[in-house]
């Protein structure tokens, strides 16, 4: 028998009343830890497909399957990290990675005070666990959001273009960081944007969307091109200029494809 | 020589430019020591009579007789228990009601044009009918004041709940919050600061009714106090009652804003 994949889209469709957002069946295997980037020009449905993983949005046909069974309703397993609005402003940054455990019956308070205390260091963030979230960086907010998820326990991270809002030299440290999370503390991350460098820069794979209804335009093996590690040098290199030329191209025929 | 003398005077009309908190503090003083001023010489040089126009001593004066004869003390305190009263009954009906109208589609649309309607609905115009209901006891005040502000404040209540970004619930969701922890834990959190700021003015509404219910309907508090004095043209009287009015209008409201301050110093 096969094994069963990790998580799957099993000929999903979806639209909202006469709104064909997903028409032609969607079908995607993704393996456990894998770290995979939405691409598409905005309003093809890379968000919508994302949601419906996080059991925020439900397929009007077809199915999600994490482990073989049916994704739910929302539930702790699949973590959000939005762009705005990803942390209370309410709680301090250490209160708002305690917030991710706040449902767990399973870790006693001490317990979870040391998983927000490891979790703010892994995200660089342990000398502003009292401060609010208005008082630091845009950045560091969506460090506080990415840390409340993994001090959560989420297995999967679904990430829609959480860098979105930063300047561009905050973005490449905060891809630097997130690729680096990644390795130390195995996720699935599924990560919508609309930026080609991003895309390439974290992911080990990129798909490639069409213009709305969504379809695959391209499945592409980023690691198999540049690698596991990625780096600051790693935007230098021939091959990741080749490969954001290639998909550059395909974003453009897909434009064009749809006009 | 010139420049030098005309230069501070022109950089306090830059057009939208910037000014010391020191001036704009004395600039806001002299304005009410001139009007205190004008008030003072208008009845002393006979441009206005007095009986219309008192000085500010004759009211002070006045303010002094009716707090230690008649007891204006007493009426302050009945009037701020009918306008608490009435505040937290409303606040108490529409808080829950204006959340659950924004929760839940079907509320809200049910409620929606009833409450829309009742809203433009003048109080005044509904005090004939208040005292045929409820004569002129303590409940006509109290609806008449309730009438004024729970409609309104349901409103205001249902728009903050439905402010709430879509995205702190569903972030609530996927850390496995149910629907009634996330409404408790984080939609009340997040609306709370524009809840207490119209829960402040709500209260202010109140004191505008109040004086109206207490005007035809009472025979104490400060409505009443105000409108007797009328009667017998003690026009000092008058003012000094109005003057109390404001001045617990001003302590309850910066109250309300040192509260929201102090809470809410995330903002
Ligand atoms: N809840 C919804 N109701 C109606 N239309 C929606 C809803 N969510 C998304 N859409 C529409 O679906 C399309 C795809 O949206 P989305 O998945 O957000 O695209 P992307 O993330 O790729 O920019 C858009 O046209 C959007 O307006
Ligand atoms: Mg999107």
């Amino acid at each position: 028998m096969l094994p069963v994949p990790y998580l799957s889209f099993v000929a999903v469709t979806k639209n909202f009343g006469t709104l064909h957002v997903v028409e032609t069946p969607f079908n995607l295997e993704i393996p456990r830890g894998q770290f995979v980037a939405f691409l598409g020009p905005s309003g093809c449905g890379k968000t919508t497909l994302m949601r419906m993983v996080g059991g925020l949005d439900t397929p009007t046909d077809g199915s999600i399957l994490l482990e073989g069974a049916p994704v739910g309703g929302p539930d702790r397993r699949r973590g959000m990290v939005f762009q705005s609005y990803s942390s209370f402003p309410w709680l301090t940054v250490e209160q708002n990675v305690l917030f991710g455990m706040k449902y767990r019956t399973d870790l006693l308070p001490s317990e979870k005070r040391a998983r927000a205390l490891h979790y703010l260091k892994l995200v660089g963030l342990q000398d502003f666990g009292a401060a609010y979230p208005n008082r630091i960086s845009g950045g560091m907010r969506q460090r506080v959001a990415i840390a409340r998820t993994l001090a959560a326990g989420s297995e999967i991270l679904l990430m829609d273009e959480p860098f979105g809002a930063l300047d561009a030299q905050l973005r490449e440290e905060l891809q630097v960081e997130l690729r680096r999370i990644q390795t130390e503390d195995t996720k699935t991350i599924i990560f919508v944007t609309h930026d080609v460098e991003e895309a390439i820069f974290l992911a080990d794979r990129v798909i490639v969307f069409s213009p709305r209804p969504a379809t695959i335009r391209a499945d592409i093996d980023v690691t198999s091109i540049l690698g596991a590690v990625r780096d600051l040098t790693t935007r230098d290199g021939q091959a990741f200029f080749n490969l954001r030329t290639k998909i550059l191209h395909m974003l453009r025929n897909a434009h064009t494809a749809a006009a | 020589m010139m420049g030098q003398s005309v230069a501070p005077l022109a950089r306090l009309f830059v057009f939208r430019g910037a000014l010391s908190r020191n001036v704009r503090l004395a600039a806001g003083c002299g304005t009410a020591l001139l009007a205190l001023a004008i008030w003072s010489a208008a009845p002393a040089f006979g441009w206005t009579n007095p009986v219309f126009l008192p000085s500010p001593l004759d009211v002070v004066e006045a303010l002094w007789i009716m707090v230690t004869q008649n007891g204006l003390l007493t009426d302050a305190g009945i009037s701020i228990a009918r306008v608490w009263g009435a505040f937290l009954l409303s606040a108490v009906m529409a808080i829950p009601i204006g959340i659950m109208m924004s929760s839940y589609r079907i509320v809200g649309s049910s409620l929606e044009p009833l409450i829309d309607f009742i809203r433009y609905l003048p109080v005044p115009a509904l005090v004939p009918l208040s005292i045929i209901w409820f004569g002129i006891g303590e409940e006509t005040k109290i609806f008449l004041l309730w009438l004024g502000t729970f409609f309104q404040l349901v409103l205001l209540v249902a728009e903050d709940m439905k402010r709430v970004p879509q995205e702190y619930f569903e972030i609530a969701y996927t850390l496995g919050a149910k629907p009634r922890a996330a409404l408790t834990s984080v939609a009340l959190r997040s609306m709370l600061p524009s809840l207490v700021d119209n829960l402040r003015i709500t209260l202010g509404w109140c004191w505008t009714y109040l004086i109206i219910a207490e005007i035809v309907a009472a025979d104490n508090g400060l409505g009443f106090v105000i409108w007797t004095a009328r009667r017998y043209m003690e026009t000092s009287q008058v003012m000094a009652g109005v003057f109390v009015i404001g001045i617990i209008g001003l302590v309850s409201d910066q109250a309300f804003r040192l509260a929201h301050r102090m809470m809410f110093r995330y903002l």
